[in-house]
């Protein structure tokens, strides 16, 4: 999956720190997520999604070159 | 349920394995000189309690994980469970046969080994997932 998780955290001035905050999750968690190490579960991309008041499908994307 | 902080999860893990050493270095020796086989029983199982407070700390740490941490620490003692258990199905053969003439001490190295396993397991499982190694993680 391709995300815009950075650029949408970015834009608010986040750190990775504070949206983990904000996702209680870990920055790690975080980091995965934005690096597509991790593909975050439906309720979490949900809470992402509200977060940042996207709707899911603008935030996620299937990576065509991983299908 | 809060996340427990890594911070305050080692703290709390150093402060126990402090009171374990402490009865094992202090409280352990007078094992041997007691008669009386109650005391002797409760000296014995004393420093079974640190331990078991340290099971009950990494059993809520996971409980309280997100998702990813929930997933590298499931793949962790999957691998480390298994890994121990090929060691004691291996060394009860062993043991059995009389080839390796082992003492019932030799269950003390379950836990250690168990800790160890998951410890290395969880680095590389944590490395696959994330691409990261944390050393100071688990």
């Amino acid at each position: 999956m391709r995300n815009r998780v950075r650029e949408l955290r970015e834009a608010h001035g986040w750190s990775q720190g504070v949206l983990a905050e904000h996702l209680d999750v870990s920055r790690q968690t975080v980091n995965a997520i934005e690096n597509g190490k991790y593909d975050p579960s439906l309720p979490l991309a949900f809470k992402l999604a509200r977060l940042f008041r996207q709707r899911i499908e603008s935030m996620f994307e299937p990576d065509e070159d991983r299908r | 349920m809060a996340r427990v902080s890594r911070g305050k999860y080692n703290l709390q893990v150093a402060a126990i394995m402090a009171v374990y050493v402490a009865l094992m270095l202090f409280e352990w020796p007078l094992v041997g000189k007691t008669h009386d086989l109650t005391v002797r029983a409760v000296l014995a199982l004393l420093p079974a309690a640190p331990i078991v407070v340290v099971i009950a700390l990494v059993v809520r740490r996971i409980i309280r994980a997100d998702e990813l941490e929930q997933r590298t620490y499931l793949i962790a003692l999957s691998m480390a469970a298994g890994i121990v258990s090929v060691f004691a199905v291996v060394g009860g053969f062993l043991i059995l046969a009389k080839v390796w003439h082992a003492s019932g001490a030799v269950l003390f190295w379950i836990f250690p080994m168990l800790c160890f396993a998951y410890s290395i397991a969880w680095l590389f499982a944590t490395r696959r997932i994330t691409g990261v190694w944390d050393f100071w993680g688990c």
